[in-house]
């Protein structure tokens, strides 16, 4: 070799002759050299290629439709909806169907964590079990989400006979929807707590104050095929839907008429209707229609007077159904609106009738009426934890630090805590700010039962099974704990006296077997259970709604307010979850990836703005706005949105992490940023509750949206507007 | 030697398989979208990319807006995929032959092993719902798990569009030839149609006077085909409602 | 530069150096294309000829292939039901792997032979329903040790085939010649 033909050359060339081989052979069949793995000891009933299905529960919300789990060769391939189950009958929302993006995120936890370093399960086992027993039971507390009845149960158990502080339980989801207010309200008016359900499907119209039914509210799958039902038009007439809100959310993009009236003023529209409706009727006018004056609700929400006279004549006709919910209930006067609206239900006649108004159904092992923490119990827990009184805290299946308002400092009230152990499947916020993480199964690898709080007629119990083997080195919380029991003492010991998860959850539905009316019955336990698995749950056949008592509903006072804001600001501001993202969703790149119904925006936060406002401020398209509150400040891009007032703004809510995975963090803006602690007098938040100020920044964050694409206003292709 | 015919359907043919999309059920809630992504290994393009509208949708909701507030509307969700035309201007654009007819299930075939990137299908199709394969979207371990195994995996330069679920359609047919029946109406279904809360997709023979799609489109009687003044002759009927 | 490389490639010495270079390429790709075209190596050197020969029925091991798309590998239960029956087992060399394999509960990794593109939708179960033998694809078992592919399975094989069962009947020929039968 010369010395001009330097040894880089010849690499050089060299390299050219490896990568033509890398070519042709690339040409032959590349994949021959797959290796493959047949099965130590096949099970009987697969074959290779062959499908394999397995019921279990979605627990991407508490609503606990149950699923079929197509699997081939051990891994989850789709998930369908589970057509016997009595919540969902066969069909999933898209949450549902990204589950398998969480089941095989690549941002999992993958196995123990304590201060950053992996520990093996042995030695996480002995921490659960030492922060049981170094501690008085007054100073252990539990924070869990909505899903996971079976763990909620557990807890609650061990809980009882230990002494230590029962186990508290939120989700971002209940928070918006006002649960505590459904059923104080409930209370109040029918003297039984609950969950009113609303039979949409058998309605001849529907008034909704805000509840945004066909998105995430409560049980979207059942409520859809609710609006199915009204709007049902071979055998019946079309029912119709009249939605009241200031912005046009994607269930009011459905109305027939959307009235977006005055935020705030929602009690007052209840009212009136229902006033206006008891006077066409004629006859005494009860104490609770007495206060309100209709021509006064209609000049303060902006709604024309007629326009209440013609609802109120549908209320009169018979078959109207008023259903309350979304950033109505969010205000001030949240729970003065739940009461004017089930009162107007009474009004019109529709309590525990086809098409109207029941309580749901307690499920089959569910002694009384049970919901999770609002937002006033989570500031008093949030400040139980910031005074030092709690030293342990155990969080699993909620992110706190992500969904609660900022402005009550869950993330520094975790520094009051001695040790916080989370056991996150993902690595979320909360489970960042943990000292220790014991990753849980996904919930497609998991045992467990969830409650059907309310959408279907039939009380039950949707059972969870593992569909596929744990992927990584993570172990059943349940199991976790029953391990730390054995270790913490007899006491602990003793409260939870099972070999493991699966003999828990036996023990909880065993009962069911000799209950009558169920789905099906069995004569032993394996087969109970046998069938519990093969079939998603336990349910009964019969309708079980409770038909609220109204008997002294009419004859009380209801209040006649309006709601209250909060802030100097010039704008009502609407938070709202995002349909497709809900509040664990963001970490699923497909979720990110589908177009929001109303905006079609994807993969980040938007605000929306009615385009007079914004042509007046002088805010276009993508320009980044900045939204101050009394709480708080975000920046995020604007939507010129030309369905909503235009005093008001709103963000949706699912966006904004800074953990959770490569997919959700660093992305988009949390309007939890931006809210106070103001409640209504159920103790929900008034995330509605506040006015804010907008600013421009001068800059712009173009937003990916499908109808760049398709045009909007008819325009052509990929034409800016 | 087989010759290549161009098959057409004629305008008095029906079509074999068919859709019926009642617009006035549609929530718009997605749910559709994310079964079809998850049934056919469709790739997720991330937010650039979704940007520039390289989004590999098989199937998408459109809304348009009418009027100004207050008297704004949203039109009704039209959920928009492939609608298998029975002539379809697609295929005769296609110069590898990958945009093909098949004459056996009545449907537009994309034939990804023939198909050379040209997109010149994609820029006939008056529907706009055919996507291309910008780039071999990067889909991280362990995600690839999920994919379905009887579905390709598509990869960078090729086009790619809505199938009515053909691999289900086989299976259907797999499985009723192993028994010795015909598949039976209701049988099984595409992604979307059972992933829908509102049941507003209905999936079915259009030949078959009897099955539910053709049941349905009778009783309602007011179906309308997008486009139908090109001759398209599309497979998939929408009801307006409202 | 360039000028520089290209003086000197021409002198005679630079001429058998491309000359070598050019060789050494086409070689190494030759032996690449050789590459691809050789039985890859298995865990076990399965003798198919012996199995056969003792009258064991292809679809005793690979049962998928009356059921469904795919034939599939016998588990090594399947394998070790039989030969924990055997003295050999005991003392073949062949058979280490497979004892190890049982032993530690490790599966042993196979490499497929008989393949088709990810974009071919192959189902087994339709061609044994139709009265096609095992060896008219993968050859004749009984003749050969470890499976090689008798031959590459590109789309002609698979058309001539069908083309030729199809006949004279039109909707068969119509079914097992369109694109979407195979390619979905």
């Amino acid at each position: 070799m010369t010395d001009k033909f330097s040894r880089r050359d010849f690499l050089k060339l060299a390299g050219v002759g490896a990568a033509t081989t890398a070519i042709l052979t690339g040409c032959g069949p590349a994949s021959r050299y797959v290796k493959r793995e047949p099965y130590m000891e096949m099970p009987e009933y697969a074959y290779n290629g062959q499908s394999t299905y397995y019921a279990t529960t979605c627990r991407e919300c508490a609503a606990g439709c149950g699923l079929v789990v197509r699997t081939s060769q051990g891994r989850a391939i789709k998930t369908e909806g589970n057509a016997n189950h009595p919540l969902n009958l066969g069909k999933t929302c898209a949450r549902g169907q990204a589950t398998l993006h969480g089941l095989y995120n690549p941002d999992r936890v993958q196995e123990p964590q304590g201060g950053g370093k992996p520990m093996d399960w042995d030695a996480a086992i002995q921490v659960v079990a030492d922060a049981l027993k170094n501690n008085q039971p007054g100073e252990i507390a539990f924070l869990l989400g909505t899903t996971s009845d079976h763990l909620f149960d557990l807890v609650s158990d061990l809980a009882a006979q230990t002494g230590i502080n029962p186990p508290v339980r939120f989700g971002a989801l209940s928070m918006f929807e006002s649960r505590a207010t459904l059923a104080k309200a409930a209370e109040n008016l029918f003297g039984q707590a609950g969950m009113p359900f609303f039979d949409v499907g058998g309605a001849k119209a529907v008034l909704s104050f805000g509840a945004n039914f066909l998105e995430t509210w409560l049980s979207p799958i059942s409520y859809t095929r609710g609006f199915a039902g009204l709007r049902e038009a071979l055998t019946k007439m079309r029912g119709k839907l009249i939605q009241f809100e200031a912005r046009m959310s994607a269930t009011a993009a459905k109305a027939d008429e959307w009235i977006p009236l005055r935020p705030g003023t929602e009690t007052l529209v209840a009212l009136a209707i229902g006033r206006l409706a008891l006077e066409k009727r004629g006859g005494p006018l009860p104490r609770a229609f007495a206060d309100i004056d209709p021509m006064d609700a209609a000049s303060k929400s902006g709604v024309e007077i007629e326009t209440l006279e013609r609802y109120a004549e549908m209320v009169v006709a018979g078959g109207a159904l008023a259903i309350p919910g979304g950033a109505a209930l969010g205000q001030t006067s949240g729970l003065a609106l739940a009461e004017a609206v089930l009162a107007l239900n009474a009004v019109a006649d529709n309590l525990g009738k086809e098409g109207g108004m029941f309580l749901s159904p307690l499920a089959p092992n569910q002694a009384e009426y049970q919901r999770s923490a609002s937002v006033k119990e989570m500031q008093e827990f949030t400040q139980k934890l910031a005074s030092g009184k709690i030293k342990v805290l155990f969080v699993h299946g909620v992110n706190p630090v992500f969904e609660l308002p900022a402005a009550l400092e869950f993330k520094k009230a975790l520094d009051g805590v001695e040790q916080v152990i989370s056991f996150a499947t993902f690595p979320d916020e909360t489970a960042q700010a943990a000292d220790y993480v014991f990753p849980d199964h996904h919930a497609l690898e998991s045992w467990g039962y969830q409650r059907v709080t309310t959408g279907s007629n039939q009380s039950a119990l949707s059972g969870s099974q593992p569909v596929v083997s744990p992927y990584y080195n993570t172990r059943s919380t349940i199991d976790v704990l029953i391990a730390a029991a054995q270790l913490a003492g007899e006491k602990f010991a003793g409260a939870l006296p099972f070999k493991d998860e699966v003999e828990f959850i036996q023990s909880k539905v065993a009962p069911l077997m000799n209950e009558a009316g169920g789905f099906f019955s069995a004569a032993d336990l394996p087969a109970f259970m046998a069938y519990f698995q093969q079939y998603g749950g336990w349910w009964t056949n019969y309708d079980a709604r409770v038909i609220p008592n109204a008997a002294d509903t009419l004859n009380r006072n209801l209040k006649v307010v309006e709601a209250e804001f909060a802030g100097e600001g010039e704008f009502f501001f609407i938070p709202f979850v995002s349909p497709t993202l809900a509040e664990a969703g963001a970490n699923k790149p497909w979720l990110q990836e589908l177009p929001d119904p109303t905006t079609t925006v994807m993969w980040n936060t938007w605000v929306e703005i009615n385009p007079a406002t914004a042509h007046e401020l002088g805010v276009e398209d993508d320009d980044v706005i900045q939204i101050v509150s009394e709480a708080g400040t975000v920046e995020a891009p604007a939507y010129l949105y030309p369905a909503i007032r235009p005093d008001t703004i709103a963000i949706p809510f699912g966006q904004g992490h800074t953990a959770y995975g490569r997919y959700a963090a660093g992305r988009g803006v949390n309007p939890a940023d931006l809210l106070g602690q103001r409640f209504n007098e159920a103790g929900d938040l008034a995330f509605a509750g506040m006015k804010v100020n907008i600013k421009k920044t001068g800059r712009k964050r173009p937003l990916s949206r499908l109808e760049s694409v398709m045009g909007v206003y008819g325009k052509g292709l990929g034409e800016e507007h | 030697m087989i010759k290549v015919e161009e098959i057409k359907m004629s305008a008095e043919e029906t079509g074999k398989w068919g859709m019926l999309i009642d617009q006035d059920l549609c929530t718009g809630c997605q749910a559709c979208v994310a079964a079809c992504a998850m049934e056919n290994n469709i790739s997720f393009v991330g937010e650039e990319d979704a940007g520039y509208g390289r989004t590999m949708h098989w199937i998408r909701i459109e809304r348009f807006w009418e009027g100004e507030y207050p008297e704004v509307k949203m039109t009704p969700n039209q959920p928009m995929m492939c609608q298998q035309c029975g002539a379809a201007p697609c295929e005769p654009v296609c110069p590898a032959f990958a945009t093909v007819h098949s004459q056996a299930e009545q449907l537009n075939l994309q034939v990804y092993n023939r198909c050379v990137g040209t997109r010149y299908c994609a820029n006939n199709c008056p529907y706009q719902v055919r996507s291309f394969n910008w780039r071999d979207y990067e889909r991280p371990e362990p995600l690839p798990n999920q994919l379905n195994p009887d579905v390709t995996v598509r990869r960078r330069g090729v086009m790619e569009k809505c199938t009515f679920c053909i691999q289900r359609i086989h299976k259907a047919q797999d499985k009723a030839k192993s028994e010795g029946r015909e598949v039976a109406d209701g049988e099984f279904t595409t992604a979307c149609a059972q992933a829908c809360p509102a049941n507003a997709i209905t999936f079915g023979r259009v030949d078959d006077p009897e099955s539910l799609v053709s049941q349905l489109a009778k009783k309602h009687g007011h179906g309308v085909k997008h486009h139908e003044e090109l001759g398209t002759l599309p497979s998939v009927t929408y009801l307006k409602g409202g | 530069m360039f000028k520089r490389l290209f003086d000197w490639l021409k002198q005679p010495l630079g001429l058998i150096a491309v000359g070598i270079v050019l060789l050494a390429a086409v070689s190494f790709a030759a032996y690449g294309v050789w590459l691809t075209q050789q039985a890859p190596e298995q865990p076990v050197q399965f003798p198919h000829n012996l199995h056969v020969g003792f009258g064991i029925q292809c679809l005793y091991c690979h049962p998928g292939a009356a059921k469904g798309p795919a034939a599939g590998i016998p588990s090594q239960e399947k394998c070790w039901a039989c030969h924990n029956q055997i003295a050999k087992t005991e003392t073949s060399l062949l058979l280490a792997p497979l004892k190890q394999a049982v032993l530690i509960g490790k599966p042993l990794q196979w490499v497929p032979v008989a393949q088709v593109p990810d974009f071919v939708q192959f189902n087994h179960r339709a061609h044994i329903a139709a009265g096609q033998n095992c060896e008219n694809c993968h050859g004749d078992m009984s003749k050969q040790t470890v499976a090689e592919n008798p031959q590459v399975f590109n789309m002609g094989f698979c058309l001539n085939c069908h083309k030729q069962v199809a006949g004279e009947d039109q909707a068969k020929l119509v079914k097992l010649t369109d694109c979407g039968t195979c390619h979905y």
